[in-house]
């Protein structure tokens, strides 16, 4: 296992050269120019290009390019075009509200969607599955900032239980730091509580016709048993699956609900870099979104060998 | 009890088994009320107001540094930082001393050589300032408290340039910081004004903090615009960014923030009707709305394919496109300078004027030789305003017949985009949509749009001569009767050769909680003044 793992790290790194040459020689052919934003409607041609030279950014692609690399294999993401502070510093900042916003949602899918997902199976052709999977289209459908704003103007400003935007630490205290989470997570999670959901019952669905079942049942042991230690656990792959694939989803969902509800995440950190053209930010967070979800896929394999002890690397 | 009692309990008691028993300190209703939580018109991505001149940066700069002069709300400059002036007969050799008592927010005194290196980094990237370095012999300091300007040739602006608030304003810096090459970024922001900035709560795109520096020394007179006794009735200003405007609607409304610098005008309706909420008009400066045409390129190199235009435009389609129905929003804009201003006028505005003349207008292009090559009409779409402006050229060009290329993109693509002097056909242009902030259009000095001097001007290169003429009779003028004169001229040339289309002028409201009072009205948003209370 432990060499598996090894080789999942090795074989980590080509994909990730591949991912930062591919992004930075997007940035470099797409329009848009920094140094135009930051001197601003007043300056002269001659200001502008003394910015961009100040910024190294008329220097050749592949001296750019090579000296980025460098730097990055240094452990040096580099330093933010407006900001002139560190990219890690900055990504820093802002790990922690994401980080945050994507564990509960997470949690909230996983509580909310399976045991959803499991009813639903058990009870299947019923009015409960049917309305289960009706809620399962509803939160497909729906987009993540129209949720928002009703979650937002149903509890935030009509029952005023919840704020409307921001985002405490922990630190600060559970409560601080959860009550500015649990709109967002809603929001974010209907999607991938929609699909979670739709999965464990066809996951469910096909194992619950095994003869196992049949013989638990037979055995005479309870219904929750059979749902949720012998069925479950080898429905659990396409489930785990699913989970892991989802949190790309949970990644692009933290960008327009990081907007709605003012959370200062890596989401709208992106957008704004996108929008300035803050080139060494950009590359800073698509690298680490390239590798979180590397290590995302590697987490998911291992999990396999957790619930279906055939699975052997 | 309610049900967000019941929420905070459960999660206070499951809290309390995972973390321990970590919790919120409470905060005094004494200490909230010394907070005020302002939501600003844009990010504060960086904090160097001359090597960024963005309004957003050039606002928050205004809290941190102070300036020599302030511009008043009657457009004159007022001592800020200086006690006294002279200035010799011929108007050569000016010679300040500065206010005793001024302090750096590191404590150090603030002093003639932090001026000098001020000026002289403020002078290197403002249009008036690099205008006085031309002209300069020599700026020293000549003691702690003194330093001299001596030009070669008289320049009537001088204290308009050092306390105008456009961007870039002449801050004053400590030595070692303003020493920074113009150029690039400062790292460092001891300031010298009534609040400090709190580099360590600095999230850029999140969160900007501002502390009541106590070492201030205000002027005695009463505060206007950027001028006068800048006195700071809270403790701490936090500026929370929300790019979200329903967010922010949101946020106000439920009081978890106090102030909304800008708010949409399709929310504004909601807050009136908010008893917890003022909503006034921010700054009585407004803005103005303009689409630029490329000098460079047919049709528009053809003065008649370009007054077509004007002859057609709607300013009412534009105005109602960007504010909406609310008339108290917009004013038609028959000229080129912000209304209700001392050098306002309409002279030679008669073609802005009245019914439109659709059908003169698609003569009038016909006889400029248009034979139905595309326009490429660049409109940003992630900027309000300049999106529904786009949409009302788009429908006005179509109706002269124009072959419209609409290139809907991106702000960041359009203000690299503008530069290129290249062909429309080959990555070029022949319109593009902006706006311009009323401050900016009071008289030519901060006015680089109004210039006409073909290469050397703004994009889109308009050359006028009759223009540029008037530029220079204006920064000649000795009096208020004389610049009101060389603008009426200048406005009729500027209006003949079409230097620019403008599309209306247009105000913006401001919002904030009813426990804030002393809300004043300018081209920034003032702080001192302010006060909140429980």
């Amino acid at each position: 296992m432990l060499s598996y793992i090894l080789r999942r790290m090795v074989a980590t790194l080509p994909v990730m050269a591949i991912v930062a040459l591919f992004v930075f020689s997007l940035l470099y052919i797409a329009p848009g120019d920094p140094a135009v934003v930051i001197a601003g409607d007043q300056a002269s041609p001659e200001d502008v290009e003394r910015i961009r030279q100040s910024l190294g950014l008329d220097r050749p692609f592949l001296i750019q390019f090579g000296s980025w690399v460098w730097r990055i294999l240094h452990g040096d993401l580099g330093t933010s075009i407006f900001t002139n502070l560190p990219v890690s510093t900055m990504i820093g900042q802002r790990l922690g509200p994401t980080l945050s916003l994507m564990i509960v949602t997470l949690l909230l899918t996983i509580v909310v969607a399976v045991p959803l997902g499991v009813v639903a199976a058990w009870k299947a052709g019923s009015f409960i599955d049917r309305a289960i999977m009706g809620f399962a289209v509803f939160g497909f459908s729906l987009p993540v900032f129209v949720v928002g704003y009703m979650l937002a103007y149903i509890f935030a400003l009509e029952l005023e239980w919840l704020p409307v935007q921001g985002y405490t630490p922990m630190t600060e205290g559970l409560w601080p730091w959860l009550e500015n989470l649990i709109l967002p997570a809603i929001a974010l999670g209907c999607v991938y509580i929609a699909l979670v959901a739709r999965i464990t019952r066809a996951a469910m669905l096909e194992v619950l016709q095994q003869d196992y079942i049949r013989t638990a049942k037979a055995k005479g042991l309870g219904q929750g048993g059979i749902l949720f230690i012998h069925a479950l656990k080898n429905a659990a792959v396409p489930i785990v699956t699913v989970i892991g694939i989802g949190i790309a989803l949970l990644i692009g969902g933290a960008v327009v609900t990081e907007s709605v509800f003012a959370i200062p995440g890596l989401g709208r950190l992106t957008i704004d870099a996108i929008l300035r053209r803050d080139y060494p930010v950009i590359q800073g967070i698509v690298l680490l979104f390239s590798f979180v979800y590397v290590l995302v896929n590697l987490m998911i394999d291992i999990t396999y060998t957790l619930v279906d002890p055939r699975i052997r690397y | 009890m309610d049900r967000r009692t019941v929420l905070k309990g459960l999660a206070g008691a499951s809290g309390l088994a995972l973390t321990g028993g970590l919790s919120a300190p409470a905060i005094a209703q004494g200490a909230a009320a010394r907070t005020l939580r302002f939501v600003p018109q844009a990010n504060l991505a960086n904090f160097d107001p001359i090597w960024g001149t963005q309004y957003v940066v050039r606002n928050a700069a205004a809290m941190v540094w102070d300036t020599l002069y302030g511009i008043d709300s009657s457009f004159q400059p007022q001592r800020q930082m200086v006690e006294s002036e002279e200035v010799t007969d011929d108007g050569t050799t000016w010679t300040f001393k500065l206010r005793s008592g001024l302090k750096f927010h590191d404590g150090e005194p603030v002093l003639s050589k932090d001026v000098v290196a001020s000026l002289s980094r403020w002078a290197a990237r403002d249009p008036m300032g690099l205008m006085i370095k031309a002209i300069q012999q020599e700026l020293t300091a000549v003691d702690d408290r003194t330093f001299k300007w001596v030009l070669k040739q008289p320049f009537p602006k001088l204290l308009f340039a050092l306390g105008k608030n456009n961007a870039p304003v002449a801050f004053i810096m400590p030595e070692r910081i303003a020493q920074t090459d113009p150029f690039k970024q400062i790292s460092d922001y001891i300031g010298s004004g009534p609040l400090k900035f709190a580099k360590g709560e600095w999230v850029p795109g999140a969160k900007a903090v501002f502390e009541k520096f106590a070492d201030y020394v205000p002027r005695q007179e009463k505060p206007s615009w950027l001028a006068g006794g800048k006195q700071v009735m809270i403790d701490r200003v936090e500026w929370v960014i929300m790019p979200d405007p329903a967010t922010a609607a949101a946020a106000l409304q439920n009081g978890e923030v106090d102030w909304w610098e800008n708010p949409i005008a399709d929310l504004v309706p909601v807050l009136k009707k908010n008893k917890n909420i003022s909503v006034d008009i921010g700054d009585p400066l407004g803005n103005v709305g303009s689409f630029r045409m490329n000098f460079l390129y047919p049709p528009f190199n053809d003065v008649k394919a370009r007054r077509a235009v004007l002859m057609a435009m709607s300013q009412e389609d534009y105005m109602r496109a960007i504010v909406g129905d609310d008339n108290s929003l917009w004013k038609p804009l028959p000229g080129y300078f912000t209304p209700d201003t001392p050098l306002y006028t309409e002279a030679g505005g008669d073609i802005l004027k009245g019914k439109r003349d659709l059908d003169a207008a698609k003569k009038l292009l016909a006889e400029s030789g248009y034979s139905g090559q595309p326009v490429t009409c660049l409109v940003a779409q992630d900027q309000p305003i300049t999106k529904a402006q786009g949409d009302v050229t788009a429908d006005l060009l179509k109706k002269l017949g124009m072959n419209v290329d609409f290139v809907a993109t991106d702000w960041g693509t359009v203000g690299s985009r503008r530069a290129q002097k290249t062909p429309p056909g080959q990555g070029g242009w022949n319109m593009f949509h902006t706006w311009h902030a009323g401050a900016d259009c009071v008289n030519p000095a901060p006015y680089t749009a109004i210039r006409a001097n073909g290469d050397k001007a703004w994009f889109g290169w308009p050359t006028s001569a009759a223009t540029e003429k008037e530029v220079t009779s204006w920064f000649e003028a000795k009096n208020l009767d004389e610049e009101k004169a060389a603008i009426a001229r200048l406005n009729t040339a500027a209006i003949n050769d079409v230097v620019y289309a403008p599309t209306g002028f247009f105000l913006s409201y401001t919002a904030w909680r009813k426990n804030v009072s002393g809300v004043a009205k300018g081209p920034v948003p003032l702080f001192w003044g302010v006060s909140k209370s429980a």
